[in-house]
């Protein structure tokens, strides 16, 4: 079956990402990309997206290559959650979830109803919070949103860059927890980028480690936790 | 003749030029809005021109209003078309400039999400980058608005008309009342555009 | 004694300071280039004759800014018109009878303002009711009179002095029964030229001896009401500086008689059409004319 993702031969050199990076996501399959800060891990989900462009390799999307669709066609199928989240703060709850809907014109009532679903799927009480506005909600509550509206259109790749990381340590818990729940029952694609090892060994289905702009580890949670590896053992100190 | 006295018996007149005097400003400051947004806009987008673009539309800004009424007498001769023109060339750095910031000041991260789900180029301008900066803006459409009523009255040296012409008559014969029946209506236009678009400013400013 | 010394060699710069005025004049004149020409031409006059200096105040204003300016001492001389001051300054009906105008002006301006007309240079300059030639051919237009039938379907335009003047656009309006399509656009005078010439307006006013009427093939219509009054151009002075200064009423009477109207209008030529620099204008002519 082909993955849902596959990322061959990838280089970025004006980022220090010098080597070939190359994995691929299964269907239901999250893929955490673990690195310090400089490793080069959000450069690598932008050239996934083509927000960077790639000097060298290839990306697949559904076995299609990105490079051959429009860069905002590929985008639409592909969810993108970001650290600082982005939400519209002149749109309501609703009009950001729908966003994409909107682009790709649905019906209205569609989109209502999806933006409803979306809601509810993230924990948010569709008739309390559509109408809201995003300075309306606390940090946990918009990253939420910004979850809802990263699966409105139903995509089959999830892209997320730290996207719990301006939380507090309680919310955050909750809201990674939920996440993987929501992620398993949806059997989406996902690749996770973060620097927290505790996250990544929970919402992992395989962890990447990147160091010095190189992929210098790929594998399961538990191979991480047996690995010899410098920079896998330097992480797992920080636990 | 005191000026209420003068007002009482010219009537017609005062609502003529205020009338010519409306129509100067609000002509001019619309095509400057009609050129200056989609120039902001553009110096957006290529960062290379704003240099070029901001810069040449503050040399404009820093010519004498009668020193550019004479220059561009010989291209649109004498008039309401050379007064439209020079009226132009004024409003339309305070547009441009504010459309630029105002577009410039958008949160990147807000941005970054946009492009990041597929936003096309027209649809983050239409969706996201004008509502945001529609207040910026607006307050430069005010600013334009309100130093276009104060050079349309020099619009009245070259025959454009408007309240400037009661003002020239008066210093021409050392007519107080002449002079202060040109300048308060003016001065009242200036601040009634200013509310008014400051209103409507303030309703279209976002708070993040 | 360096005392002593010290205070009256203050008293001494002093003395000197209060001659230094005394012996400086200021010349104005009003906001169109004759004007401004007859003002330099006297004000070289009086330096060649005298050992005045004199400061110009070219182009300051119309004929109300430079009576406020002479008669609050701002400035000593400037060039004023008969019919121009019997009308607005004076505020009198006009007469036709130029010797009686200055009559009148002279013993008025004596007594009300302490300021006396003196030498007339020799010419008129009156209002010039000034058309296009070819209108003037197609309309058959000769006289203001004609022009009252084309006017209700005209355009008029005028400098804001004539627009206003007692002797000005609403007594003309009144003596020939002009009703033009839309009140009168108002500009800058000099700018009223080029108005008529692009057709932006179709009458104007300008002076009869402007350069430029012949060069831009403009016709002047005839007075045929006698509604305007003679406008003899001539200096008028300050009396303190006549009394001050015994050489200047010499000189100024020197021009006296010396300009026609011809003569006006070739000066205006050089100046308006020619565009050559007014200094030597005046200079060339005082050299030719009273060596």
């Amino acid at each position: 079956m082909t993955p849902v993702l596959e990322v061959r031969g990838l280089t970025f050199p004006g980022r220090g990402l010098n080597h070939e990076l190359s994995f691929s996501v299964g269907a239901g399959e999250t893929l955490v990309l673990l690195g310090r800060s400089g490793s080069g891990k959000t450069t690598a989900l932008k050239l996934i997206n083509r927000l960077l462009e790639p000097v060298t390799g290839a990306v697949f999307v559904d076995g299609e290559p990105a490079a051959g669709m429009e860069a905002t066609r590929l985008r639409r199928r592909i969810g993108y959650v970001i650290q600082e989240i982005g939400l519209f703060p002149h749109f309501t709850v609703e009009r950001n979830v729908g966003l994409v809907p909107l682009l790709e014109a649905w019906p209205s009532e569609r989109i209502g109803g999806r933006v409803r679903e979306m809601l509810a799927l993230v924990g948010l009480d569709p008739p309390a919070f559509a109408a809201r506005y995003p300075h309306e909600l606390s940090g946990g509550q918009r990253q939420r949103v910004g979850v809802a509206r990263a699966l409105a259109a139903d995509p089959p790749l999830l892209l997320l860059d730290e996207p719990f990381g301006a939380l507090d340590p309680v919310t955050r818990a909750e809201l990674q927890r939920e996440f993987r729940a929501l992620t398993e029952r949806l059997r989406k694609a996902v690749v996770f980028v973060t620097h927290d090892v505790r996250e990544g060994l929970l919402l992992g289905s395989r962890i990447g480690v990147l160091a010095g702009g190189r992929l210098v580890f790929l594998g399961t949670p538990d191979e991480f936790r047996r690995s010899d590896h410098l920079e896998c053992r330097a992480f797992l100190e920080a636990l | 003749m005191n000026l209420f006295g003068f007002y009482a018996a010219n009537v017609r007149e005062l609502l003529q030029l205020t009338g010519q005097h409306v129509l100067l400003v609000a002509a001019s400051t619309g095509t400057a809005v009609l050129i200056g947004v989609p120039l902001g806009v553009l110096v957006s987008r290529t960062p290379s021109l704003r240099g070029a673009v901001l810069g040449l539309a503050n040399v404009f800004q820093t010519i004498p209003s009668l020193a550019l009424f004479g220059f561009l007498i010989p291209l649109f001769g004498i008039g309401f078309w050379t007064a439209i023109a020079a009226l132009i060339v004024y409003a339309l750095l305070p547009v441009v400039r504010n459309t630029y910031v105002g577009i410039v000041g958008v949160d990147p991260a807000v941005r970054e999400a946009g492009v990041g789900m597929g936003m096309t180029d027209g649809e983050l301008l239409r969706l996201v980058e004008l509502p945001l900066a529609a207040g910026v803006i607006m307050a430069g459409i005010r600013v334009a608005t309100v130093v276009g009523v104060g050079i349309a009255t020099i619009a009245a040296a070259i025959g454009a008309g408007g309240l400037g012409e009661y003002i020239f008559r008066g210093v021409s014969n050392v007519n107080y009342t002449l002079i202060l029946a040109g300048a308060l209506p003016a001065a009242l236009l200036a601040l009634l555009a200013d509310a008014l678009l400051g209103a409507a400013e303030r309703r279209l400013v976002w708070r993040r | 004694m360096t005392g002593c010394r010290s205070r009256l060699a203050l008293a001494g710069w002093l003395a000197l300071a209060a001659c230094g005025r005394s012996d400086r004049l200021v010349v104005g004149s009003k906001n169109f280039s004759e004007s401004d020409l007859l003002a330099e031409l006297v004000a070289q006059q009086i330096e060649r004759r005298t050992n005045l200096s004199v400061e110009r105040r070219l182009h300051l204003g119309g004929t109300f800014v430079c009576h406020e300016a002479i008669t609050s001492d701002k400035i000593d001389l400037y060039i004023e018109y008969t019919g121009t001051a019997y009308t607005n300054i004076l505020r009198h009906s006009p007469i036709a009878d130029p010797d009686s105008v200055y009559r009148v002006v002279a013993a008025e301006y004596a007594e009300q303002f302490r300021l006396a007309w003196t030498a007339p240079f020799g010419f008129e300059n009156t209002f010039a009711i000034l058309v296009r030639r070819a209108d003037a051919e197609r309309y058959g237009l000769r006289t203001i009179s004609d022009v009252a039938r084309v006017a209700p379907r005209w355009r008029a335009g005028f400098g804001y002095e004539f627009l206003d003047r007692a002797d000005g656009f609403p007594g003309l309006a009144r003596a020939y029964g002009l009703r033009f399509a839309a009140p009168p656009a108002g500009m800058d005078l000099g700018l009223t030229y080029r108005a008529l010439v692009e057709g932006k307006v179709d009458l104007i006013a300008g002076n009869s001896t402007d350069g430029l009427i012949a060069a831009l093939e403009l016709v002047a219509l005839e007075d045929d009401r006698r509604y305007f009054p003679p406008y003899q151009a001539a200096p008028v002075v300050r009396m303190a500086a006549l009394e001050r200064h015994p050489m200047l009423a010499q000189a100024l009477a020197e021009l006296g008689g010396k300009i026609s109207d011809d003569g006006m209008r070739r000066l205006n030529a050089l100046a308006d059409v020619e565009r050559r620099d007014i200094g030597a204008i005046a200079s060339e002519w005082l050299a030719s004319n009273l060596p």
